[in-house]
């Protein structure tokens, strides 16, 4: 989209992109005409990387929460519509363009702690505040990066499982637990979501 | 415990006098106990290295006793608890789980009808009904996914994985991973000897 076609007048001078309550931080990146709501939505951006977030242009984020691990990486397409939404990484989320995601709805791309039974005892001992006082390292986590491509819809109370991949206009229908990948224009639901048709 | 304030509690409030914490655990806030009116010995117990932050809450009625385990780490679960509710060792519980061991009404509508119409004019008001409770018991070294609801009447054997958002009805077989609405078992686990659990410092 050129400037002359994409830009509203009121954002002819003022910043690309602006949150609501502060300053963008410096590893978060808005474009154009982006518009993010919250006060406490940047609380969780832990991540090394710089930028840890992206968000493309015009998009709108009401309350929408970005947690980070400490190599956590966010990036979202153009034109995209997230209300209350939670996104939460430890290695790589990505979003395509004009993609909606509903109230109550969470993407991890990590489970954050391990499923082998020793290694996850071991977290919980090194979790307790006598492990973090004694320094104890935690255990490796499963990542895998969630991808949602172009056009998705995914509705309220949704959630999104690490290493899903959800194909261009697919349609996740509300309270889905999607654990699975998603063709391209599938219509997925069900805890765990299964395919029930095409859009 | 003699003072019964938390130093690093962002909420203006005390712990309540049946509230018995071990001294290297951590409760992040009062703020849990909002909702507690257990009375001593103790309501809420909480052993060595365990912690509760964020919006963890204790919901106890007058009779209710909870107990958590050695090393267990919740952040935003919220305990329903009139009868027994007991926690093991090494335990994982997710945000916005919900812990119940009644449902705190009469099933039968009438009944039901009748507790509501009974409303007492308490200050702050406190429901109070005559309802079936059933004690829920958490083994050793389970995890609870977040959302998820542990209905009354249900024991979660050791080591148990209870997967995002299910709705567990019935009770589990240790080592097993079971996930869905309502839970079913996805897959077992290989139970690992005592002796090679990974033990604490101190």
């Amino acid at each position: 989209m050129t400037q002359a076609e994409g830009s509203h007048p009121a954002w002819s001078d003022g910043p690309p992109g602006r949150w609501e309550d502060g300053d963008v931080p410096t590893a978060v990146s808005l474009g154009e005409g982006t518009v993010v709501t919250g006060a406490d939505v940047f609380k969780r951006l832990r991540s090394h990387r710089n930028p840890a977030l992206v968000i493309g242009s015009h998009c709108t984020m009401e309350l929408t929460q970005f947690s980070y691990g400490l190599d956590g990486y966010i990036e979202i397409g153009d034109h995209c519509l997230f209300s209350n939404a939670v996104l939460m990484s430890e290695l790589e989320i990505r979003i395509g363009s004009h993609v909606v995601l509903g109230w109550n709805t969470y993407v991890a791309d990590s489970d954050f702690h391990p499923l082998e039974p020793i290694a996850r005892i071991a977290d919980t001992i090194a979790c307790s505040p006598i492990g973090a006082a004694a320094g104890l390292p935690r255990p490796d986590v499963v990542c895998a990066p969630v991808v949602i491509e172009d056009d998705v819809w995914v509705g309220p109370s949704c959630t999104i499982l690490k290493g899903v991949r959800i194909g261009a206009g697919a349609f996740v229908e509300p309270g889905s637990l999607v654990s699975i990948d998603v063709p391209a224009r599938g219509r997925v639901m069900g805890n765990p979501a299964r395919l029930v048709g095409n859009v | 415990m003699e003072n019964r304030r938390l130093p690093w509690d962002w909420h203006d409030g005390m712990l309540p006098s049946s509230t018995v914490l071990h001294e290297e655990s951590m409760v992040e806030s009062s703020y849990s106990f909002l909702l507690d009116r257990s009375q001593p010995p103790y309501g809420v117990l909480v052993e060595r290295g365990t912690s509760t932050y964020g919006g963890t809450m204790f919901d106890l009625g007058p009779r209710g006793r909870m107990t958590f385990g050695q090393f267990c780490m919740t952040n935003g679960t919220r305990f329903v608890c009139d009868e027994r509710i007991t926690v093991g060792d090494y335990c994982l519980l997710a945000w916005n789980v919900v812990i119940m061991d009644t449902y705190r009404t009469p099933l039968d509508p009438l009944a039901r009808r009748r507790a509501l119409r009974g409303e007492p004019p308490t200050q702050p008001r406190r429901f109070v009904a005559e309802s079936e409770t059933r004690p829920v018991a958490i083994g050793d070294a389970v995890w609870i996914g977040f959302d998820s609801v542990v209905l009354p009447g249900v024991t979660i054997g050791d080591g148990v994985i209870v997967g995002a958002r299910s709705v567990v009805n019935s009770d589990c077989e240790p080592w097993t991973i079971v996930a869905g609405n309502p839970a079913r078992v996805i897959r077992k686990l290989e139970a690992p000897d005592r002796a090679s659990w990974p033990t604490p410092p101190g």
